[in-house]
């Protein structure tokens, strides 16, 4: 072995930034190191010292997909204006560089739960902060997102627990009725495990199942959940397969917890009936959490290397496409077609990474499939729904599937892997574009990983929680 | 080398084989127009695509205003590629009539029928003057002529002295070639005519031709390959229509394009530029033969 040189760093400085510091959550400048073929984040708080974390497993694979970088489209509406600068001036204000793929409203603080992982920090009994959000007030608050978005993609309701708020089917089906693509319901599943009449009630609204799915083992469940759950997604699999509600599993992963149980988690995905996708998020330190060590958390090129080393005969890394609509680091995605049998991941039918790259200053032969292809890799998108599907019909004609079979096209199957920040890894350049906004009851719209690390989570909440006591008095 | 169990005698003698044996046997452009080759190949007629095509005329000297011939221009896409984005003057050659009648629509149609003609002929016996082209340019076609010493003599004929003729083929070991790909079937591929990559330089050497160039480019040979494997299986899964005559067969023709993968990764099966210059006076083609490397 070569004996290093002790006059050569060990790092190469790729770029400046600014972070939060996870104490005080000041603003302060940060850099960006590949060290060791990985990418970390370092920052300094002049009070509470320097902090690092890993942002992106394989610096490689981070550098590539920079050209996936597709240039913003501006929201219809502002809700703030730049006072002390990212990321201490949310809702939307001028300084963003994208609009809002996918809008989240969380209803309600109360959860059937209490899991050791919650950046929500939701639970079950009396919390003296917690809040439920009115029907009315779930209403003003997709007003103020179809303001904002003209024609809104998709909405998320989550919580806390949103299955259990009494009024939930009413505001789903308000959100239905604004014309939202994609309504999607993000739930632990024990409502529609138990409750006969919840997924007939979902599919009649016309709702998507974003099903909180963390894996098979009872350690798994244990310490991530608190309980043992597989007897519950088993059963809401099940009553969502026959009530005809399309489902994507959504997977908290942990380093050294489950992500031995990635591959074995798209391979149920895959076989159920019920299921359309899969989105991995590897757990933000944000809210409740386990006790983490920050270089070594899991990042998405962890999750696609899991993937596929645990299912090589069916992926290989670069079916994995970085989505050009947040930032490209942010979310990869794949889209694969199933017969029961084979498995054929869509980039190997069509040059996908060639349509989505905006640096290369080139001829694309056709922006139509380009247009289709930014639908499909989008934070707006699931696989198998009918949004979804009409727009891989617009790529299944660019690779010149019949029309007949374009319904077949539809039903790929996604993968997703997305790594919100916390206040650990946060970048401001990527807050800058995220796309994944929290809509609050005053009608600001909130980058999501800016809500759960800046501090709005508690400001919304304790505001709520006050007003809501004021109402009881 | 076990021919006994060979997993692709269901693709020899059915639909493909009988293409193959037919009026198709031999003419890679028509094989090609085929809606299910079209579909497989998703509209790329070779390896590495626009990219690959523009390193092979940057490698034969071609700029604004080259008279360039493209032998076997199929449906016109390399030439039209040249006129549009080199501004090159370009004539393809090519045997089918009804290639020639499309390239002339789709030339007319991208509003280039100023810089790009059609015409039909032989590789064999070129219509066209000696020492009339700046530039010779023949992809993934020489494989397949039946007389090759004889094409690349019209090639280097019709190439003014100091111009460039640049071959893109597939390359094989052929002593290694696995033998599921020495059949009619490979012939899809263009790998069982295909020659080794000295096989080619001596037919541009003993054609007086010097050599200043090879490139290796297995690497898209490879992706090619990798594309088609996926669609196969793709049609598979989706029973796409114009795959669906064939449909007995595509267990064969996955296992076929595997076969070739595997050939490629060993590095039997591969894909090459390579360029060679006539000569500036005329007799100096005899002696270039000795000195093959010669810039």
């Amino acid at each position: 072995m070569a004996i290093p040189d002790p006059q050569t760093r060990d790092e190469i400085l790729l770029e400046l930034t600014r972070s939060i510091c996870p104490v005080c959550r000041t603003s302060v400048d940060a850099e960006l190191n590949a060290r060791a073929g990985s990418v970390f984040l370092r920052k300094r708080c002049a009070e509470h010292g320097q902090f690092e974390a890993l942002v992106y497993g394989d610096a490689d694979r981070y550098l590539q997909i920079q050209r996936n970088n597709k240039p913003g489209d501006r929201p219809k509406q502002l809700q703030t204006e730049m006072v002390e600068g990212c990321p201490h001036d949310c809702g939307i204000c001028p300084e963003h560089r994208q609009h809002s793929c996918l809008g989240i409203i969380e209803v309600n603080t109360g959860c059937n739960l209490d899991c050791p992982v919650c950046f929500a920090e939701a639970g079950t009994g009396h919390q003296h902060d917690g809040f439920s959000l009115t029907l009315e007030q779930v209403e003003t608050m997709l007003d103020a997102f179809v303001a904002a978005e003209g024609e809104p993609e998709a909405v998320q309701l989550s919580g806390g627990e949103p299955s259990i708020h009494p009024q939930i089917l009413e505001m789903l089906a308000a959100a239905k009725r604004r014309g939202i693509r994609l309504v999607m319901l993000n739930t632990n599943g024990i409502r529609l495990a138990r409750d006969p009449r919840f997924a007939p009630a979902l599919a009649e609204i016309g709702v998507h199942v974003y099903l909180q799915f963390d894996g098979f083992e009872d350690a798994t469940h244990l310490t991530i959940r608190g309980r043992r759950l597989q007897d519950e997604k088993r059963r809401a699999l099940e009553r969502c397969a026959q009530a005809g509600v399309s489902v994507s599993l959504a997977a908290a992963i942990e380093r050294g917890v489950n992500e031995h149980e990635i591959g074995a988690i798209v391979r149920h995905g895959v076989e159920h009936p019920a299921v359309n996708g899969v989105f991995f998020q590897p757990v933000t330190h944000s809210g409740r959490h386990l006790d983490f060590d920050p270089l070594q958390r899991l990042t998405n090129s962890d999750v696609i290397g899991a993937v596929c080393e645990q299912l090589p005969q069916w992926f290989r890394e670069d079916d994995f496409i970085a989505v050009p609509c947040c930032s490209p680091t942010c979310r990869s995605a794949t889209y694969a077609l199933y017969d029961g049998d084979d498995l054929v991941p869509l980039p190997r039918l069509v040059d996908v990474e060639d349509y989505l790259d905006y640096v290369t200053n080139r001829a694309l032969p056709d922006l139509d499939i380009r247009h289709a292809l930014e639908g499909l890799f989008s934070a707006s998108a699931a696989g198998g729904t009918e949004a979804t599907g009409e727009r891989l019909e617009c790529v299944a004609c660019g690779v010149a599937l019949p029309p007949e079979l374009q319904e077949v096209a539809a039903k790929g199957f996604m993968v997703v892997t997305q790594d919100f920040q916390d206040s650990w890894t946060l970048d401001v350049r990527k807050l800058m574009k995220c796309c994944v906004s929290e809509i609050v009851p005053d009608g600001r719209l909130i980058p999501f990983c800016a809500y759960n690390s800046v501090g709005y989570r508690e400001q919304v909440r304790a505001q709520q929680s006050a007003a809501q006591r004021a109402d009881l008095r | 080398m076990s021919a006994s169990s060979d997993p692709l005698a269901g693709l020899l003698e059915g639909e493909f084989a009988g293409l193959l044996e037919g009026e198709f046997a031999g003419c890679c452009a028509e094989l090609y127009e085929l809606p299910a080759v079209s579909w497989l190949l998703d509209g790329q007629l070779h390896p590495g695509g626009r990219e690959l095509t523009l390193r092979a005329a940057q490698l034969a000297g071609i700029t604004e205003g080259s008279r360039v011939l493209d032998v076997a221009s199929g449906a016109g896409t390399t030439a039209l590629l040249l006129a549009g984005e080199l501004r090159a003057r370009v004539v393809g050659v090519e045997r089918g009539a009804e290639a020639v009648a499309r390239g002339r629509g789709t030339a007319a149609g991208a509003g280039l029928d100023g810089a790009v003609s059609f015409t039909t002929g032989d590789a064999a016996s070129l219509p066209f003057a000696d020492e009339s082209m700046d530039a010779v340019v023949c992809e993934c076609s020489l494989c397949l002529f039946e007389d090759k010493p004889t094409a690349v003599r019209e090639m280097a004929r019709v190439l003014r002295p100091g111009g460039s003729v640049v071959i893109a083929d597939v390359t094989v070991q052929a002593n290694a070639l696995p033998v599921a790909l020495r059949g009619a079937a490979a012939r899809i591929a263009c790998i069982a005519d295909a020659l080794p990559l000295e096989g080619y330089e001596r037919l541009l050497r003993d054609a007086g031709l010097q050599l200043h160039r090879t490139e290796r480019h297995g690497d898209a040979l490879a992706a090619l390959a990798d594309r088609v494997e996926a669609r196969l299986r793709a049609a598979r899964i989706l029973r796409v229509p114009v795959l669906e005559p064939f449909r007995s067969e595509l267990d064969a023709a996955i296992e076929l394009a595997r076969v070739t993968q595997r050939a490629i990764c060993d590095g039997i099966v591969g894909y090459a530029l390579i360029a060679a210059r006539r000569p500036a006076t005329s007799e100096g083609g005899r002696s270039s033969a000795a000195a093959p490397a010669a810039a």
